[in-house]
């Protein structure tokens, strides 16, 4: 568990990023009384807290400019996938008392402060105009929209590498169905030889090893499909579970299915195509080997 | 003293719609230098009695001695090095590795037998000449014909010199004039002082045994 | 024969079968091999980054959410008693903040990231390339600046000309005024990202773009311990300096972001690493069954004529051993590819330091390769080497004569 000291220096580092979110609805303070604050669920749980306990919050990890807080409920953060592997160790507070215990007394106009305000945009498409023109009217503010540029995503850059990883063990998958769709071939050398002695035409031979192909293909993407859909609840639970998070980390949805199956037919006509190959580019007798 | 004593052998195979008796209370003996021929209509137990006499197989009743020793006392591995040392098997698809020359495919049971290299280089050599593919050593199985191939097959079965040649369907994938050789070539083996016992249903084959053994319904019937 | 020689005659005698096999584990295995690369690549280049500069201890005002400044105050008094602590080779004061700048020709500012540095220190913590570091300023001369090499590009800026710093970024404007810095060198600033915007001046010059004042802080104080000590030692001499202060060895550091910053790799290498090789398994597994499948005769033939069960178990294991081996073996150049591609393509996520890469080679990556293949071959071979052993000689030769 945090000592103490640490505990008041996290509560002090989370104030000026939660200011600016919604306070959650909370008694306003008595004259004398500690003002209420909410704290998340993982503070109150590391630091074994309750609703209605007395903390001391502090600016700095001296203790040296503190108030006194009652902790009025608990509420759970807005899930992050930038902070997923970070503790939530957080308070909400009413702003004026997170000024009043964060102002420089030196500043006067400290306690007209705020280190960021939210707005919501009528048009959300209009925001980079809209962050433009406030800022060019607004000296000393910084104004930026809230979406990122896809160069500025690092969700961006992971999409990419799962992509690729994707790509190569479709490669890798191709190669093995390839295999064991040879193998399949060549155990049917003779048959094969047989059916095409007896006037078989090469046709209908390559038709059924193509569809084969395309079965066993799809048949195993459906089961991939499958798998997914039954393992990302257990890698959902694991990953929730290993960093207190809510987040989703696998989700299989209706079009990566669909893509899933998709690639899964080429990939089965080309095996079922180089199977048909081996064994119809040779004469009949040879393949039966006599 | 024969090489295998089979004395009141039952094979019973236990298949979906009940037991089937392949081998009933058969009683025979081998002797070294004999040469037998069992013949039958397709089903009535040759095979299986040829593998129960090969310690391929164990009987369901019954006591089959191998130079003395009960075959169902001893374990797999032992029956398999009996096998490798002391008999010889020739199968109506030759099962040759495909993937090794016919030379490779000699000197393979020689191998794990565990004989010298020296030995078993001139014994293949040997064993090529006898079987007249000393010119095809370095071929592989699908680069010969079908008696080539059953002669490699013999050749292989003698590597390891068998006191007993079993050889099962031998000429049944052969046409008559290469059955015919190898016909001859199971005579020279035996010639030259290995017993054979050889199921067929080639009755030119069966002719050239010293003694003639039939099978019906899993039991020998009387000569 | 060996079940070596018999295995790879096998391989030789298919050889259609064979190459695609090892295609097949050569991709996947090189997947498996690049997530080795990345379990722990992250945490070696890290450390690599951090040791680049020549310091392995750091000393911060605060600890934790690195966004919020705990400047050290007295920080001229501290460093000099650092440096006379004889565990301490070197020390450095670091200030940071973020300025505007603008270059010899007209075009918009730039919001850039200051570093403020002491010039006392022995290493400069950025690695020049064109022109020189930075002196001692002359009286009356405009002071000196090095501008890591994006800034230079977009400023056009090269040494001997001069760019303005301002206090407060681009978009927050300040009423200070500009100062006029002479460019004399261009650098590479590790810790930066290849796109960010950096200019390194002296600590002196750093206050007065600041507004002058006497301010006598630093956000980080580097320390290089004295060889013979190791970073150890200097971390708690220096630890017990001034109580309060977060002092950190890079390995410490490099802990800590093993525990946090880099967990969501590593448990993603972990995984895919698991699902690659039991991918390996089990189509090399597939692949040898239905190859033993086929050959069922042969080896009851082979059982018949005497052929020990090890030796047909040596030969399964073998073509397993061979298949993975081989292919394992194509995997780690493929791997090497793969993993520029891969670290190419994550390194596109915004404010990445320019020398941290996410995929590094270390040769105990491919012993755990060898390793991880070695049992996949093992355990891919278990089921086709279980049916093959335990095949009925007798029952499956009959079948293979009716078939």
């Amino acid at each position: 568990m945090a000592s103490w000291k640490e505990l008041l220096l996290a509560l002090a580092l989370v104030g000026p990023f939660t200011s600016a979110g919604p306070v959650a609805a909370a008694d306003a303070p008595q004259a004398g009384a500690p003002a209420d604050i909410l704290i998340s669920r993982q503070l109150m749980r590391d630091a074994h807290l309750g609703v209605g306990a007395v903390v001391v919050l502090a600016t700095d990890a001296e203790g040296t400019r503190t108030a006194r807080f009652r902790v009025a409920g608990v509420y759970e953060p807005v899930p992050d996938p930038m902070k997923f592997n970070v503790k939530r160790f957080e308070a909400r507070l009413h702003l004026p008392d997170l000024v009043a215990l964060t102002a420089d007394p030196g500043d006067p106009q400290a306690l007209e402060s705020v280190t960021a305000i939210n707005v919501a945009l009528v048009d959300p498409a209009a925001a980079a105009r809209v962050a433009a023109d406030v800022s060019r009217r607004s000296m000393g503010v910084t104004v930026r929209p809230v979406a990122r540029a896809r160069d500025d995503d690092p969700f961006a850059a992971l999409d990419g590498f799962h992509k690729a990883i994707a790509a190569v063990t479709v490669v890798g998958s191709t190669a093995f169905l390839l295999a064991l769709m040879v193998i399949r071939a060549e155990e049917r050398r003779e048959m094969v030889g047989m059916l095409r002695l007896v006037g078989v035409p090469s046709g209908s031979i390559v038709r059924a090893i193509l569809i084969e192909g395309l079965v066993v293909a799809v048949a195993g993407a459906a089961f991939g499909v499958a798998l997914g859909v039954a393992g990302q609840y257990g890698i959902n639970r694991f990953f929730q579970a290993r960093y207190d998070t809510p987040l989703l980390f696998v989700r299989v949805t209706a079009s990566i299915a669909i893509r899933c199956l998709a690639v899964a037919v080429p990939v089965g006509v080309l095996t079922g195509a180089v199977a048909s190959w081996t064994l119809l580019r040779r004469p009949p007798t040879e393949v039966m080997g006599r | 003293m024969s090489i295998v004593q089979a004395d009141h052998v039952t094979r019973t195979f236990r298949v979906p719609a009940g037991p089937v008796e392949a081998v009933r209370d058969v009683s025979m003996s081998v002797a070294p230098g004999d040469y037998v021929a069992i013949t039958g209509p397709s089903g009535c137990g040759k095979s299986t009695l040829l593998q129960l006499v090969g310690c391929v197989d164990v009987a369901t009743s019954g006591t089959i001695t191998f130079e003395g020793r009960d075959v169902r006392a001893l374990t797999e591995a032992e029956r398999g090095r009996i096998r490798l040392r002391r008999i010889g098997l020739v199968f109506q698809r030759f099962f040759l590795l495909p993937m090794l020359t016919a030379w490779e495919n000699i000197e393979l049971p020689q191998a794990e037998a565990g004989v010298p290299k020296a030995e078993r280089r001139l014994r293949t050599r040997a064993l090529l000449d006898y079987v007249e593919l000393s010119h095809r050593a370095d071929h592989f199985p699908s680069q010969l014909s079908g008696g080539e191939m059953q002669r490699v097959a013999v050749a292989r079965a003698l590597a390891n010199r068998p006191a007993l040649l079993l050889a099962d369907e031998p000429t049944g994938e052969l046409d008559e004039a290469t059955g015919e050789h190898v016909a001859a070539l199971f005579d020279r083996v035996n010639r030259d002082g290995t017993a054979i016992v050889l199921v067929t249903h080639n009755p030119a084959l069966a002719a050239r045994a010293r003694t003639h053994l039939a099978m019906k319904s899993g039991m020998l019937q009387p000569a | 024969m060996s079940g070596f020689a018999l295995a790879r005659r096998t391989a030789v005698r298919y050889p259609a079968r064979t190459c695609l096999a090892v295609l097949g584990v050569a991709v996947i295995a090189a997947l498996n091999f690049d997530m080795l690369l990345l379990s722990r690549g992250l945490l070696l280049s890290f450390a690599d980054m951090l040791g680049g500069a020549g310091y392995d201890v750091r000393v911060m005002g605060g600890g934790g959410v690195p966004a919020i400044r705990f400047p050290i105050h007295d920080a001229a008094a501290l460093a000099d008693a650092i440096r006379r602590l004889p565990q301490v080779g070197d020390v450095a004061r670091v200030r940071l903040d973020q300025v505007s700048a603008a270059g010899p020709r007209s075009g918009p500012e730039q919001a850039v990231t200051l570093i403020g540095a002491s010039l006392d220190a022995a290493h400069p913590i950025w690695t020049i390339t064109a022109g020189r570091s930075l002196p001692v300023d002359e009286q009356g001369a405009p002071p000196s600046v090095v501008l890591g090499r994006s800034l230079a590009a977009a400023l056009g800026a090269e040494p001997g000309m001069l760019v303005r710093l301002r206090a407060g970024d681009r978009d927050g404007r300040s009423l200070l005024p500009a100062i006029a810095c002479r460019v004399v060198g261009v650098a590479d600033f590790s810790l930066e990202s290849a796109r960010a915007l950096t200019a390194a001046v002296s600590l002196d010059t750093f206050q007065a773009v600041q507004g002058g004042g006497a301010s006598d802080e630093a956000d980080l104080v580097l320390v290089a311990s004295a060889p013979e000590v190791g970073p150890d030692a200097a971390t708690a001499a220096v630890a017990r300096l001034r109580p309060g202060l977060h002092v950190y060895s890079n390995a410490a550091l490099v802990e800590q972001f093993n525990r946090n910053g880099f967990a969501y790799f590593r448990q993603m290498s972990l995984v895919l690493s698991t699902t690659t090789a039991t991918f390996t398994c089990l189509l090399v597994a597939v692949l040898l069954t239905v190859s033993v499948n086929q050959r069922l005769g042969q080896i009851a033939a082979l059982r018949a004529i005497g052929i020990s069960r090890q030796h047909v178990a040596a030969m399964l294991l073998w073509e397993s051993a061979l298949l993975v081996g081989v292919g394992g073996a194509v995997a780690l150049p493929i791997g090497g590819v793969l993993a520029r591609a891969l670290d190419d393509i994550l390194r596109r996520m915004p404010n990445l330091p320019e020398r941290l890469h996410f995929f590094v080679f270390e040769p105990r990556a491919v012993v755990l390769h060898a390793a991880l293949l070695a049992a996949t071959a093992v355990v891919a071979a278990a089921y086709p080497i279980w049916l093959a052993v335990r095949l009925p000689i007798a029952p499956t030769l009959r079948r293979e004569v009716v078939s």
